[in-house]
């Protein structure tokens, strides 16, 4: 009986808020792939998924063996990106670095996605009291600048590439709280979330079963767009020092200790710092990509 | 309304004119050649060397004031200076000062033995107050001061302290100021600086300019150029664009990165050892590094030179010695362990090391201007190569002090910045009862009883010996891996004539001049 009923209101569900869901996904596809940046910000990723999946296999060299008699060459056929201050191929490094850089920005935003979604739905399906503590607590992460936060959470923590995912993925929280909150007040008053709820689902169906699923798309894209600034918090950190333990390439971390070197080896600080525009730039672009085409508004009809 | 305007502005051009020509009249009038303008990174803390601890206000009080005892141009060998000659006892424990003669301190009072003993006095226990950073550091033995007769001053002190000479020729707490002058300035003269040195004190803009001017009256041979500007320019690179403009004519706190810059411009980088010693050191008391063997091996797996040359890109000297080459005590033949990658795998292989763990720091120091992080790094890349892997932990500096005194650790990094030239200020660390100074935790018979006769040696070859066998008795031991002397850089643009930078951080300008 239950089950049912719940498909009559799912069945209600789609009819009320969306068209069939394959053509839905499908003209969604099309309108992505339209978009020129979108399709760039998605090669590049698939790109750079493979070199962090099977960099180890391209790498010409250990990117931790340093070979002090050979500190600071510039860019040649042996080293591409020419070699670091203790000798070591900063193309290895890079190629290393993706690997770090893509498992922390991808892990920290899964980890705020996650906890933040379930706030946020709580928080706006609740209302009331629960609300209110939940948000202002959000609110109150906001108010504390979140590079400054996530520092002091790194220095509770401790270094290493773990910490930095639960530091930078702690501080994005209120980011996906918000959205989610937000979505779920807009539509938490629709007549398929009353009719589910008059047929006897449990809150928690009715969330993760009925309302969710229509506030999904706001979440990928805020979450595409989060990945971005996750590797560029986790460069930042590694930047001040605070990121992963020695020996291990990290882009930020590659970026900062190249600084005072800035005039007289250009290279060391040029590769990361063009490693990491690449990834966020592409990542913002897979975004603002997604952004358009989950918005019916603004889709070519 | 019009015609108003246009002639307000006329007016107004014409002054900002007349006044720009006076600003710049008033420029050529003075030559150029007269003024010697040196740039520093800072305000000075204060002018009363019993008050500060700073290397800013140092290298003004040096010009200023002078001690009882000088060190020599580049080195830190003792010369007298305000004092002409001085003799200990036999003991050890009586010094007696004769002092130079018809001296006299800038504001016309007299030196002598009265004013030695007022001096001292103000700074010894019960009487120095807290804000005297080093006055138990140079006068912490001291008993008592008695004026014998107008130009004899005797010191007595509790214990024997060779190095007690050597804190005397330092430019904190030891330098003389003018007794009468500390009267009138309710015991501070750190805006009104009066000693006997060869220029006297003018005028201090504060963060601005200290300006100078020479002292007719010196004793010794008169400053070569009538005035001296510090001016304080805090950015570095503003620093060298002033230097290149030939706004100043030379400047210090500069780092590497600069060189070049400076060098293109045609000016010089003056570049001698500092007095400091950037190190490596054993954890004697851990389970792996508490074994002489081992350490001796690990040392063997480094090759210092490649791995300084690199690292400091030259602007470091590797040592061999804990000693700075200009310290007395200091022994060339003391060499390292040698670097021997093979005879370091086979004795680690069998020793059974496979990891060590290893702290360090994150900042860059003044020993170690490419930060402790890249030098573990460093020494991580060799132990690679014989098979030892490195657990490296980074703290910031803070931190990494209490990690350091805590011990938990097989090998950290550190290092020292001399106070007074003398080589017990060195040695005596791996002798320190407390972990922080003695970081390797040495504990040795032999090295204890060699601290304890080279503070009670009379200055001189005997003790230079001894300071020797000190240096051999850490390289038998390994206690330590000796890594570099960082360098001192400071620049000069080629118009100034007798430049030098003291190796203890400081610039004596009265021999300088300029020849446009």
């Amino acid at each position: 009986m239950q089950n049912e009923l719940d498909a009559v209101v799912n069945e209600q569900a789609s009819e009320v808020v969306l068209e069939k869901p394959e053509s839905q996904l499908k003209e969604m596809w099309f309108s992505l792939i339209a978009n020129k940046g979108a399709v760039a910000g998605l090669v590049i990723i698939l790109l750079l998924t493979l070199v962090a999946v099977f960099g180890r296999f391209i790498m010409p060299y250990d990117p931790n063996y340093s070979d002090m008699t050979i500190s600071f060459q510039s860019p040649s056929a042996a080293h591409w990106f020419g070699t670091d201050q203790l000798g070591r191929d900063i193309f290895s490094r890079i190629i290393d670095g993706t690997h770090i850089s893509l498992t922390v920005g991808i892990s920290a935003v899964a980890l705020s996605l996650t906890i933040g979604t379930i706030l946020g739905a709580i928080a706006g399906y609740r209302g009331g009291k629960i609300d209110t503590v939940i948000m202002r607590i959000m609110d109150m992460m906001l108010a504390i600048p979140s590079i400054l936060l996530a520092i002091a959470f790194m220095a509770a923590l401790g270094k290493g590439i773990d910490k930095a995912v639960i530091a930078i993925g702690l501080v994005c929280i209120p980011e996906y709280a918000r959205i989610v909150r937000g979505c779920i007040l807009s539509v938490k008053e629709n007549d398929y979330v009353q009719a589910a709820r008059v047929v006897g689902n449990k809150d928690f169906r009715i969330v993760f079963k009925h309302i969710l699923p229509n506030v999904l798309s706001s979440i990928v894209v805020r979450a595409t767009l989060g990945i971005s600034s996750a590797v560029l918090d986790t460069a930042a950190l590694g930047f001040l020092g605070l990121g992963v333990q020695p020996p291990f390439a990290e882009w930020g971390d590659m970026l900062g200790r190249a600084r005072g070197f800035i005039f007289s080896a250009p290279y060391t600080l040029i590769f990361p710092g063009i490693a990491i525009t690449i990834t966020v730039l592409a990542f913002n672009l897979l975004g603002d990509g997604l952004r358009d085409a989950l918005d019916p508004k603004s889709r070519k009809i | 309304m019009n015609t108003v305007k246009k002639v307000l502005a006329v007016v107004l051009a014409a002054a900002l004119l007349c006044l720009t020509l006076t600003a710049c009249a008033q420029g050529a009038s003075n030559d150029p050649k007269d003024t010697l303008i040196f740039a520093q990174g800072a305000d000075p803390r204060g002018l009363d060397p019993a008050l500060v601890d700073d290397g800013e206000s140092s290298k003004v009080i040096v010009n200023i004031y002078e001690g009882l005892i000088k060190y020599a141009k580049d080195s830190t060998k003792l010369e007298p200076c305000l004092a002409e000659s001085w003799t200990v006892s036999d003991d050890g424990l009586t010094y007696t000062f004769k002092l130079r003669q018809g001296v006299k301190f800038q504001d016309g009072t007299d030196f002598n033995a009265d004013a030695v003993k007022f001096n001292i006095e103000r700074q010894m226990k019960g009487n120095a107050t807290e804000d005297m950073p080093y006055a138990d550091f140079v006068y912490g033995y001291v008993t008592k001061v008695e004026a014998k007769d107008a130009n004899t001053v005797v010191i007595t002190l509790k214990d024997k302290c060779t190095p007690f000479l050597y804190n005397l020729a330092m430019s904190m707490a030891a330098p003389m100021v003018s007794p009468e002058a500390l009267k009138k300035n309710n015991n501070n003269v750190n805006e009104a600086p009066v000693g006997t040195g060869p220029y006297k004190f003018v005028r201090w803009d504060k963060e601005q300019s200290i300006v100078l001017t020479r002292n007719d009256n010196y004793w010794g041979e008169k400053a070569k150029t009538k005035n001296v500007i510090f001016r304080i320019i805090k950015d570095n690179s503003a620093r060298v664009v002033a230097l290149n403009n030939g706004e100043v004519d030379m400047i210090d706190g500069i780092d590497a990165t600069v060189v070049d810059e400076i060098t293109k411009a045609g000016n010089t980088v003056d570049q001698p050892d500092g007095m400091n010693i950037n190190y490596m050191a054993y954890n004697t008391q851990s389970s792996i590094c508490g074994k002489p063997e081992v350490r001796k091996a690990l040392s063997q797996a480094i090759n210092v030179p490649e791995l300084v040359k690199s690292l400091y890109q030259g602007y470091a000297t590797p040592a061999d010695t804990i000693l700075p080459s200009f310290v007395p005590g200091f022994s060339k033949d003391i060499k390292q362990v040698a670097y021997d990658e093979a005879a370091s795998k086979a004795a680690l292989a069998q020793a059974g090391v496979t990891t060590v763990h290893v702290i360090t720091y994150s900042n860059p120091r003044p020993y170690n201007p490419a930060t402790g992080k890249a030098l573990a790094e460093a020494v991580q890349g060799y132990l690679s190569k014989v098979g030892v892997t490195c657990n490296i932990e980074v703290f910031d500096w803070t931190t990494y002090k209490q990690k350091v005194k805590a011990g938990d650790f097989d090998i950290c990094f550190y290092g020292w910045t001399g106070d007074n030239g003398d080589p017990d200020n060195f040695m005596s660390l791996l002798s320190d009862k407390d972990p922080s100074m003695n970081v390797s935790r040495y504990d040795n018979a032999a090295y204890l009883d060699l601290i304890a006769k080279g503070k009670a040696a009379a200055e001189g070859a005997d003790r230079d010996a001894i300071y020797a066998q000190l240096e051999q008795n850490q390289v038998d031991n390994s206690v330590w891996l000796p890594i570099s002397h960082s360098k001192l850089l400071s620049a000069y643009r080629p118009v100034v004539q007798g430049y030098y930078y003291h190796v203890t951080g400081n610039i004596f300008l009265s021999g300088m001049s300029k020849t446009k």
